[in-house]
């Protein structure tokens, strides 16, 4: 592991760096499904640099992105993180994403967040977090209410999709919130371990 | 927004920190890069108009222009009236926004414990779509967030 910030059984995250810019590309050109936004969106790695370099200009940071990396092999699959982090009211915004198609449905994006969570709330001692997506991204929603995320409402028409407008589906979540539903993430894990 | 504001950015300017006249500056000049028609965000100065004292500002936030904008405002924190004013200023701007610009909806943020903006939306026929828990902190507790939208009729019936 290089650098680990938050360490998981299969993953662990750690601070972005400028080689990640590269894979990040990489795995944009290489993505298949279309419900996530309007549409795909090529990207460059002279942007991602960018975005990168920003990241760790500003103290205390507006934002904090994690790579998602495997234990196994160090590879990077993706990245994590908090947005809009206000300091006072200890709040932010979650987001999360990752690339390679053939590792969706595994339960690795479940992981990464409760690491992320688990950062959010012990290490910066935020006290609650929100996340919004979009009503065509199904499996975005059903993720966050495993990992303890609550609705909290529905912005209307945000976007355009399929020849219609589509709503933002928010969803907030406490620490409190996040424990009940981690511990109940680990109960299924330990339960299903035998069977791996 | 002018020049002269960077030395009242205690009532603008929405920073975690204290701010004096060079870091307003510098965040005036920062907000007004580039042409107009590229930026994402424009803050307009909140002046009462009996003597134009500054009393806020209110960031407006859009990514199209066209459909889609979010309010956020900033008010001076030393006004007990605050409320009050942010209300009068969310009802000129929706005006603006919705009826004037015809944009499809106006998002704006309002803490549950501010009455007055609360009343003003809901009298201007905005809709509360979201509500964060425990969002904003005050001394000794948190206030819920409350999301509200203006959403325009002209575009109700009209498909994508």
């Amino acid at each position: 592991m290089r650098s680990p910030v938050m360490v998981g059984d299969r993953l662990y995250l750690r601070a972005m760096e400028a080689g990640d810019a590269e894979l990040i590309a990489q795995l944009d050109a290489a993505e298949t499904d279309t419900f996530m936004w309007r549409r795909r969106i090529p990207t460059s790695p002279l942007e991602h640099e960018r975005f990168i370099a920003e990241l760790y200009k500003q103290r205390p940071p507006h934002a904090v992105w994690l790579a998602v990396c495997l234990r196994d092999g160090d590879r990077f699959i993706g990245h994590v993180g908090v947005v809009d982090i206000d300091w006072l009211d200890r709040t932010g915004e979650t987001a999360s994403w990752l690339g390679p198609a053939d590792l969706r449905g595994q339960g690795y994006g479940t992981e990464a967040k409760h690491l992320l969570l688990e950062y959010c709330f012990d290490r910066l001692h935020l006290h609650v977090l929100m996340s919004e997506v979009d009503e065509t991204n199904t499996r975005s929603a059903a993720a966050l209410a495993k990992q303890g995320y609550r609705p909290a409402g529905r912005l209307r028409w945000t976007d355009v999709k399929d020849g219609r407008y589509v709503d933002e589906v928010l969803f907030d979540v406490t620490r409190a919130d996040w424990l009940v539903a981690r511990d109940a993430w680990r109960a299924g894990r330990a339960a299903a371990a035998p069977r791996r | 927004m002018v020049e002269g504001d960077k030395e009242r950015g205690a009532a603008w300017l929405d920073e975690t920190f204290p701010v004096n006249a060079t870091s307003a500056e510098a965040a005036l000049e920062r907000e007004h890069e580039g042409p107009w028609w590229l930026r994402s965000a424009r803050r307009l100065a909140i002046a009462l108009g009996e003597d134009d004292e500054m009393v806020g500002s209110a960031r407006v936030t859009s990514h199209d222009w066209q459909r889609t904008c979010r309010l956020a405002f900033a008010m001076a924190p030393w006004r007990d009236d605050r409320d009050v004013l942010r209300a009068e200023a969310l009802g000129l701007l929706v005006h603006w926004l919705r009826d004037e610009s015809e944009l499809m909806t106006v998002t704006a943020e309002i803490a549950a414990d501010q009455p007055a903006s609360i009343a003003a939306a809901e009298a201007l026929g905005m809709v509360r779509n979201g509500r964060l828990r425990e969002w904003f902190a005050r001394p000794g507790t948190r206030v819920d967030c409350l999301l509200y939208q203006a959403l325009n009729p002209r575009w109700e019936v009209r498909d994508a």
